[in-house]
């Protein structure tokens, strides 16, 4: 009816738009910082001064210029450890989120497009992994796999391919009961391939959802790991150590502290409204 | 009519398991939707398949283009039994039995063009599947060539569905099932795509299995009808006989509900 | 001058950007009629009930015209007049059975709340009124009815269930906007039933919205028939059925499948028809766009 079809067709407004263009630019700032850390950040990210330790940012009074976000308490440049921290939050928020994706969505599928044992072993191994507490679990794994890049990337992956496997199996248990799964089926299309071809692109838009949030998540477990001191080698700047750090010195140089939680902050709230706005894109439905 | 019929369905039983009342530990309890189904259907003829929700018409239909195993009994087509047949047993019979779906949204794909739509299943079953065949089936059901580069979202509910049925016959079937096709449609769409249905049978020798709730469509459809009810055969017959003298209570119950589009005083009290 | 219980003149109702969703409807509904509001998807037949009911969907205005109930002006009063006006005199039978009622609260108090709080009867009337109600539309056990969810009753029941609490606080007006399209053709026909013998009984003027020009011949007295927004007829049942009628009306019993004479009377309709109702709407559109930019 004329009038159903003009209500969803309101809501694509500037709104909608805006929504998505803040948070895209946040990452897109993200990325590009990442990318050109070693040109644009302006010191060393590992070099002390005791000399220059605890300076405040260029708004307040004692801040020493070039040092715009000030420096921590064995003198280092905050705003270039936290350009090159965005490098690794970037690094292991793609690697994990991706790894974590591939492996939970391929399982819930599977689950949710064959059933019968299929079903019964994800779902019960799916139900068995979600009774760890997850904080805990990483920092298990971390410690017997030892600290570094690698093991903070497995156990994300490790922890959180359940959310993805929880979720892509209910959908594709909706879409498995659509009509063109048969006619797919009516049509020559083998079995195994209809889920690929005809039931991956209609899941699609939530998996990408998934991932997105997948990508804040992972930058809030690196720093959780960073900040037990369990993520990569102390001195490496990443935003989870940073905090930890500025913890220590949180009466008299807030700034540690702060800039690296809010990048943080903005960081995680850009992927998972990008995430959501990215699948109203992606749905012919909500189009 | 031939010796061997071309449909012919013996003792079919099939269930489903009840998920809402499964216990905690054991297997969920069954719920029977075809207790014991015997029919043939004759080739080249409309068989109309009708019945309230709950009567199992739509789980026999699947039944008979295999996109649901049956529990037991045989599903003859052409002299050979399907019932039991798995999916590589299956496939070179595939192309023979088409499906045209209720929900013409639901059952093309969104993302794809109409002419593809249409071409897919002819390149899956090797008959080419070229933009030329696809418009040629698209002509052949009344749509405007150009009508390819269209997607199903922009095509009104009478089209689209004409785009479902110019899929089931590009490929060159012997069996088409219409699953209530034309109960999403408005009343002036329904009656052109039941007469291109028809016409289009005819022209092309097809038997048809016609599902629908719509006593009224039936008759004028099809030439012969099952009247199906808790997943038991109540009346099955040439229509004109099952209308005219009708075997069961269920049967002429349905015929008294239908409402005419003619003033009748005693319609309530019948 | 008969007293009326509804009278729509000139009513228009526009989107934002002023296209019509209803082009100049007029229509009257006296005391124990039952008028039918019949037209293809799209032709605007809902939105007729939704504007009486001021349920109209977000972005949708009245642009012209009036609604009386009862003889009097719903635009003249203020918001929260009007709403309690048209809660007191009239009442709704949706569509689907399957959502019209809340999942998660008993049957009794989905019936019986709206009479206290709209009718400020007290709860031991309301509830006799819902167990009466409830008797008269053929349910067995209204007690136990009254104390189940919705999901554990048939779509069948639900419908009667809402025909129940419809006429529970006796309504002056109720709009049943397709209320057998979802259901089998043998509980359409119980559904029918109960709504004609209820509105004769008490008296309710009901406005029935449907596609179905067969349900047409068997519920109403009159007719208003629809395409794309517009009045193409409005003429006693008996009249449009008899043979003098709008070259759409008759197009639109001959695509209904009758059972009289199954190889003439089952005929599309015709493209080129609609094709000039069409056209002169544009034209009409044409106009209003002149006159009123």
């Amino acid at each position: 009816m004329a009038e159903a079809s003009t209500a969803p067709r309101a809501r694509h407004g500037s709104g909608l738009n805006l929504r998505l263009w803040l948070p895209l630019s946040w990452v897109t700032l993200l990325v590009v910082v990442a990318v050109f850390a070693r040109w644009i950040a302006p010191h060393d990210p590992l070099a002390q001064d005791l000399l220059l330790e605890r300076l405040p940012p260029f708004f307040m009074s004692g801040s020493e210029p070039g040092y715009w976000l000030g420096t921590d308490s064995l003198g280092r440049d905050v705003l270039s450890r936290m350009i090159y921290g965005a490098q690794i939050a970037l690094f292991v928020s793609v690697i994990a989120a991706s790894a974590t994706c591939v492996f939970g969505s391929v399982l819930g599928m599977l689950a949710g497009y064959y059933g019968g044992w299929a079903e019964r072993i994800i779902s019960r191994l799916v139900d068995i992994w979600m009774a760890f507490p997850p904080v805990l679990f990483a920092v298990l794994l971390v410690a017997v796999m030892g600290t570094g890049l690698t093991s903070v990337i497995a156990a994300i992956a490790l922890i959180d391919w359940t959310r993805f496997a929880r979720v892509v199996r209910a959908e594709t248990l909706v879409q498995t009961r659509m009509d063109y799964v048969d006619s797919a089926r009516i049509g020559g299309a083998r079995r195994a391939s209809t889920l690929w071809t005809e039931i991956l692109p209609n899941v699609l838009p939530t998996i990408i959802a998934l991932l997105m949030l997948e990508m804040g998540i992972a930058i809030i477990v690196e720093a959780i790991l960073s900040f037990v001191n369990l993520s990569i080698s102390t001195d490496d700047p990443t935003w989870g150590s940073m905090i930890a750090e500025g913890r220590n010195a949180i009466h008299f140089a807030w700034w540690v502290l702060l800039f690296p939680l809010i990048a943080l902050f903005f960081s995680v709230l850009s992927f998972s409204v990008l995430g959501e706005g990215l699948r109203q894109r992606f749905d012919p439905v909500l189009q | 009519m031939t010796a061997t019929p071309f449909f012919s369905v013996r003792n079919l039983h099939l269930s489903f398991a009840d998920r809402a009342h499964k216990p905690l530990f054991g297997p969920a309890p069954r719920i029977e939707v075809l207790k014991g189904l015997d029919l043939d259907i004759g080739e080249g003829r409309i068989t109309g398949i009708v019945g309230e929700s709950g009567s199992g018409k739509s789980t026999l239909g699947r039944v008979l283009v295999r996109l649901l195993d049956p529990d037991s009994g045989n599903v003859m087509f052409k002299g050979q039994d399907i019932a039991g047949l798995d999916e590589e047993a299956l496939r070179p019979l595939r192309r023979d039995l088409q499906m045209i779906f209720q929900d013409p949204m639901s059952s093309l794909n969104p993302r794809h063009k109409v002419w593809r739509i249409i071409a897919q299943p002819m390149k899956r079953y090797g008959l080419g599947g070229t933009r030329e065949q696809a418009t040629e089936a698209l002509v052949r059901v009344g749509l405007p060539a150009e009508f390819g580069d269209r997607f199903p979202h922009q095509l009104s509910g009478g089209q689209r569905q004409r785009v479902g049925i110019a899929r089931a016959i590009a490929v060159g079937p012997s069996f088409i099932l219409a699953d209530e096709i034309v109960s999403g449609l408005d009343v002036s769409s329904q009656a052109h795509v039941l007469m291109l249905l028809s016409k289009l049978a005819k022209e092309m020798g097809l038997t048809v299995a016609f599902i629908s709730h719509d006593l009224s469509v039936i008759r004028h459809l099809c030439d012969d009808v099952i009247v199906l009810d808790h997943g038991v055969i109540v009346d099955n017959g040439p229509v004109e006989q099952v209308f005219d003298d009708p075997q069961s209570d269920v049967t002429r119950k349905l015929l008294a509900a239908i409402p005419l589009p003619e003033m009748d005083d005693t319609w309530f009290e019948r | 001058m008969t007293r009326t219980v509804l009278d729509i003149m000139n009513l228009t109702v526009n989107l934002p950007n002023r296209t019509r969703i209803l082009r100049d409807v007029s229509l009257s509904l006296e005391p124990g009629e039952v008028r039918a509001l019949v037209g293809e998807s799209g032709a605007g037949k809902s939105m007729i009930g939704k504007a009486v009911l001021g349920i109209l969907p977000p972005k949708v205005r009245i642009s012209e015209g009036e609604i009386l109930l009862d003889n009097e002006h719903l635009g003249a009063m203020t918001p929260v007049t009007r709403r309690n006006t048209v809660a007191r005199m009239s009442a709704l039978i949706p569509q689907d059975p399957l959502t019209a009622l809340n999942p998660l609260r008993k049957i009794g108090p989905q019936i019986v709340d709206p009479l206290r709080r709209i009718h400020g009867w007290s709860a031991d009337k309301a509830r006799a009124r819902a167990l009466e109600l409830l008797d008269r539309v053929h349910i067995r056990a209204p007690e136990r009815v009254m104390a189940s969810y919705p999901h554990e009753l048939s779509g069948g029941m639900r419908q009667r269930i809402l025909i129940a609490a419809a006429f529970a606080p006796s309504p002056r007006l109720i709009v049943a906007d397709e209320p057998t399209t979802a259901l089998d053709v043998t509980v359409q026909k119980e559904i029918l039933k109960l709504i004609r013998e209820l509105q004769r009984e008490t008296g309710t003027a009901v406005l029935f919205v449907t596609h179905d020009m067969g349900v047409v011949a068997k519920i109403s007295q009159k007719v208003t028939v629809l395409f794309a927004g517009k009045v193409m007829e409005d003429a006693p049942t008996e009249q449009v059925f008899s043979g003098a009628a709008h070259p759409y009306t008759r197009a639109l019993i001959n695509a209904t499948p009758s059972s009289a004479d199954p190889s003439r009377s089952f005929t599309p309709v015709p493209a080129q028809l609609v094709a000039d109702l069409h056209r002169e709407i544009a034209q009409d559109d044409h106009l209003y766009m002149t006159v009123t930019s």
